[in-house]
């Protein structure tokens, strides 16, 4: 009796010292040992005690929490898989404020600049204004290709940018699909060695906590339904298809170009495509086909627009030399936009004038110069820097939201996370405490042990 | 609830993250004087910025559109002025000559003099604009001298010829507001702008007429300087004293539309600002409390973090 109540204690050592080993563990779930009264033995005085047994180590765990954190976890993961698309959207089209600042009183004067189009936009029709003011001046001239052309590469940078980030998205929903497949081995690898590990009895406490984790980690990256299999197996399931079931990894995902070379997902042996309704790969598919999108649609209807309206007026005009029929703009989008080469060399080529005898004429120019406040149809009826401030109001709105939407799941996380703690968490007091009753009784089954010993070495000396 | 030191230290990292991010925010607005500087932050406000940006920019030009208008309507009275000059002096010659007591060397005298002023007239016909190498009287076939002067073996100019057009440039001051400040030459279409040698609206055509009145000096002719050239060069007279008003009023319109452009430009700035402008009182009120947050949460939580129940067990 004495010797089990040593060992019954030691465990109890034991578990406080896992637990305080993995305080700072993360997924770690706190284990208590289950310490029951021994089987009496009956006499005939009554029912004899033989002391305590350590039947079991358990984990303090809440399976309702588990499955809340996971869902939130898809929920979590999909707005920042969208959250991470936009921002680096947004930094693609490079439409920031910058202030110099002059902190006076109360509020402050600033000088407001921008980075991005739509100074661009407003410097190209100025300087059709200073052409107009100046029809004859080479000078203007020069300064509105200048303008033309910084404005152009602009619009290409942006075009080009855009298109990195819808290739960059792709390549991040392959990496997820990667990280899915591991995770799904993982969970069958760890639902055969829970199954080997729990065979002869017990719960294979920490392996359970792995899988956990693990299922954790794939509701991060996909919205997944689990089911309890045979031998304490989980099966999951994506967007209706099992993929893994008991040991087996039934089928993997992969990515598919679903045309336009936009990658979406389905399983790889099956080659059905699944409906995936969180995660970030969810996240990452939505900001992509759907802000990004619209935003790419929107910068190169601008181009496009702009351009055609610029040539529609420009080619019919004059230059200096009574030159005529040459484009302002070549390209079609934002990409490919381009100022016409043969007027960068040469800007006195630029038709300003809508006479071919009057080279100091400057309708054309005027015509283009009041491009800017003229409302286009292809624009929705909206003047070209409206157009595009819209499109740049638009972003941000969907950012804005994405932005508000990641707070919010990280605030039902931290709030779920606490919950999760408050049940499974370890606390260094609560271990230090279980610690010292655990050495105290040990130390007392110690003195049991000697006890009995004192005990039969007099019962010896009685032989002498 | 059950606390754990796990989520104790969790809890704490949060709450400083939180804190720094908050100052750093504040101390970007409060160093930049900007309340956002991405769409994300606040879109209604970001587009408002960029519009009012757009306009500001477009004000500016404006601004710079009637400055160029007002010094080139500076440089055409200038020439009004002399050429008003001269055609007084043509009007005085006129009512001497046609007196017929009045010699034929007196009228030769007159006859040179007139020739100078039809040199005159016709230099200043040919006045560039100073700013822009422009011709100012050529309408918009402004790249070639507009007059010219043809003279005969005795360097007598006998015909003044226009080379220009009729048109003149308009130059936008506000949206979709435009303003022309030129005067063509000539103008013998009888629609546009008023030429401002010859006109076929009010008959004036003051090269002839000088050129006429030269010859009929020259020749002698008292009854037609008497009975013609005045008349002529009262007709002229008008035409030019309608230029010089009209510039006048050009001039009073421009000022008036630069005194607008300037108000519309500040008040502009002052959209601007209250759209985009972080409040320094307020920016600078909240970051102090965001630092004295941080500062209480690292004392509480350093504190904190030191004991456990292993500081009272030996």
């Amino acid at each position: 009796m004495a010797a089990r109540s040593l060992q019954t204690q030691q465990t109890g050592v034991e578990v406080s010292g896992h637990n305080l080993a993995n305080v700072n563990t993360a997924g770690y779930s706190r284990q208590r040992v289950d310490i029951q009264t021994s089987p009496f033995i009956p006499t005939s005085i009554g029912a004899e005690g033989t002391g305590a047994n350590a039947v079991s180590i358990q984990q303090l765990i809440s399976a309702g929490l588990n499955g809340q954190i996971q869902r939130q976890f898809s929920s979590g993961g999909y707005w920042e898989g969208q959250q991470s698309a936009l921002q680096n959207t947004q930094n693609a089209l490079n439409e920031f404020l910058n202030g110099g600042t002059s902190a006076s009183s109360s509020t402050s004067t600033t000088s407001t600049t921008s980075t991005g189009l739509a100074t661009q936009l407003s410097g190209l029709f100025t300087a059709f204004q200073s052409v107009a003011t100046s029809p004859g001046s080479i000078s203007a001239r020069q300064a509105l290709i200048g303008q033309a052309q910084s404005l152009a590469t602009t619009f290409n940078q942006v075009g080009t940018q855009l298109n990195t980030q819808r290739t960059s998205l792709n390549s991040s929903i392959t990496d997820d699909v990667g990280s899915a497949n591991n995770l799904l081995a993982s969970i069958a690898s760890l639902n055969k060695q829970i199954a080997d590990a729990e065979f002869r009895g017990g719960t294979a406490n920490d392996l359970r906590d792995a899988r956990e984790q693990v299922l954790g980690n794939l509701s991060k990256l996909s919205n997944i339904t689990t089911s309890t299999g045979v031998n304490g197996s989980v099966d999951v399931n994506i967007g209706g298809q099992s993929l893994v079931s008991g040991y087996k990894v039934m089928d993997t995902l992969q990515t598919y170009d679903a045309g336009g070379g936009n990658l979406l997902v389905q399983t790889a042996t099956g080659g059905v495509p699944l409906t995936l309704t969180g995660g970030s790969m969810q996240g990452t598919i939505d900001a992509r086909d759907g802000t990004l999108a619209t935003l790419q649609n929107s910068i190169n209807t601008l181009a496009a627009t702009l351009i055609t309206q610029v040539n529609a007026i420009h080619s019919p005009g004059f230059g200096l030399n009574g030159t005529t029929g040459a484009d302002f703009f070549s390209g079609t989008d934002a990409a490919s936009m381009s100022v016409n080469q043969s007027l960068v060399d040469n800007p006195s080529l630029i038709q300003a004038s809508g006479s071919a005898t009057a080279s100091g004429d400057n309708s054309v120019a005027l015509s283009l110069a009041q491009l800017a406040s003229a409302s286009q149809s292809a624009l929705n009826n909206q003047t070209f820097g409206n157009s595009y401030t819209q499109t740049v109001a638009d972003l941000g709105n969907a950012l804005y939201d994405a932005n508000n939407q990641v707070a919010n799941q990280t605030a039902v996380a931290k709030m779920l996370s606490t919950q999760r703690s408050s049940v499974s968490g370890v606390n260094l007091d609560e271990e230090m405490t279980n610690l010292m009753s655990y050495q105290q009784a040990y130390a007392a089954s110690a003195e049991l042990v000697k006890t009995v010993n004192q005990m039969l070495q007099t019962l010896l000396a009685l032989k002498n | 609830m059950r606390v754990t030191s796990h989520a104790f230290n969790e809890s704490l990292i949060n709450q400083l993250n939180a804190l720094t991010a908050r100052q750093y925010n504040l101390q970007n607005q409060v160093s930049s004087g900007l309340r956002f500087s991405a769409a994300s932050d606040d879109p209604a406000a970001m587009k408002n910025t960029l519009d009012l940006q757009a306009g500001k920019a477009a004000q500016t030009h404006y601004s710079g559109n009637i400055a160029t208008l007002l010094t080139r309507a500076t440089s055409i009275y200038n020439v009004l002025q002399s050429l008003h000059t001269i055609s007084t002096r043509a009007g005085e010659l006129a009512t001497l000559a046609s007196d017929d007591t009045k010699s034929q060397t007196d009228r030769d005298n007159y006859a040179g003099e007139v020739k100078q002023l039809i040199q005159q007239a016709a230099q200043l016909a040919n006045t560039k604009d100073a700013a822009t190498g422009q011709y100012l009287f050529g309408g918009t076939a402004s790249g070639a001298a507009p007059f010219v002067v043809t003279k005969d073996a005795n360097d007598n100019v006998t015909g003044v010829t226009y080379q220009g057009n009729s048109s003149v440039n308009k130059i936008e001051i506000a949206d979709g507001v435009t303003v022309s400040v030129d005067i063509p030459g000539a103008n013998a279409s009888g629609s546009g702008a008023n030429g401002l040698f010859t006109d076929s609206r009010s008959g004036a055509d003051f090269f002839s007429h000088l050129i006429s009145f030269q010859n009929n000096l020259e020749s002698g002719n008292t009854t037609a300087i008497a009975a013609t050239d005045t008349a002529n060069f009262q007709i002229d007279e008008n035409n030019l004293l309608y230029n010089i008003s009209n510039n006048g009023a050009t001039q009073t319109r421009l000022n008036t539309a630069a005194t607008f452009a300037s108000n519309n430009s500040q008040s502009l700035d002052t959209m601007i600002s209250n759209a985009s402008g972080a409040d320094m009182v307020q920016t600078i009120v909240q970051l102090n409390q965001a630092q004295t947050a941080y500062q209480a949460a690292l004392q509480s939580g350093s504190k904190i973090m030191q004991l456990s129940l292993l500081n009272y067990i030996q």
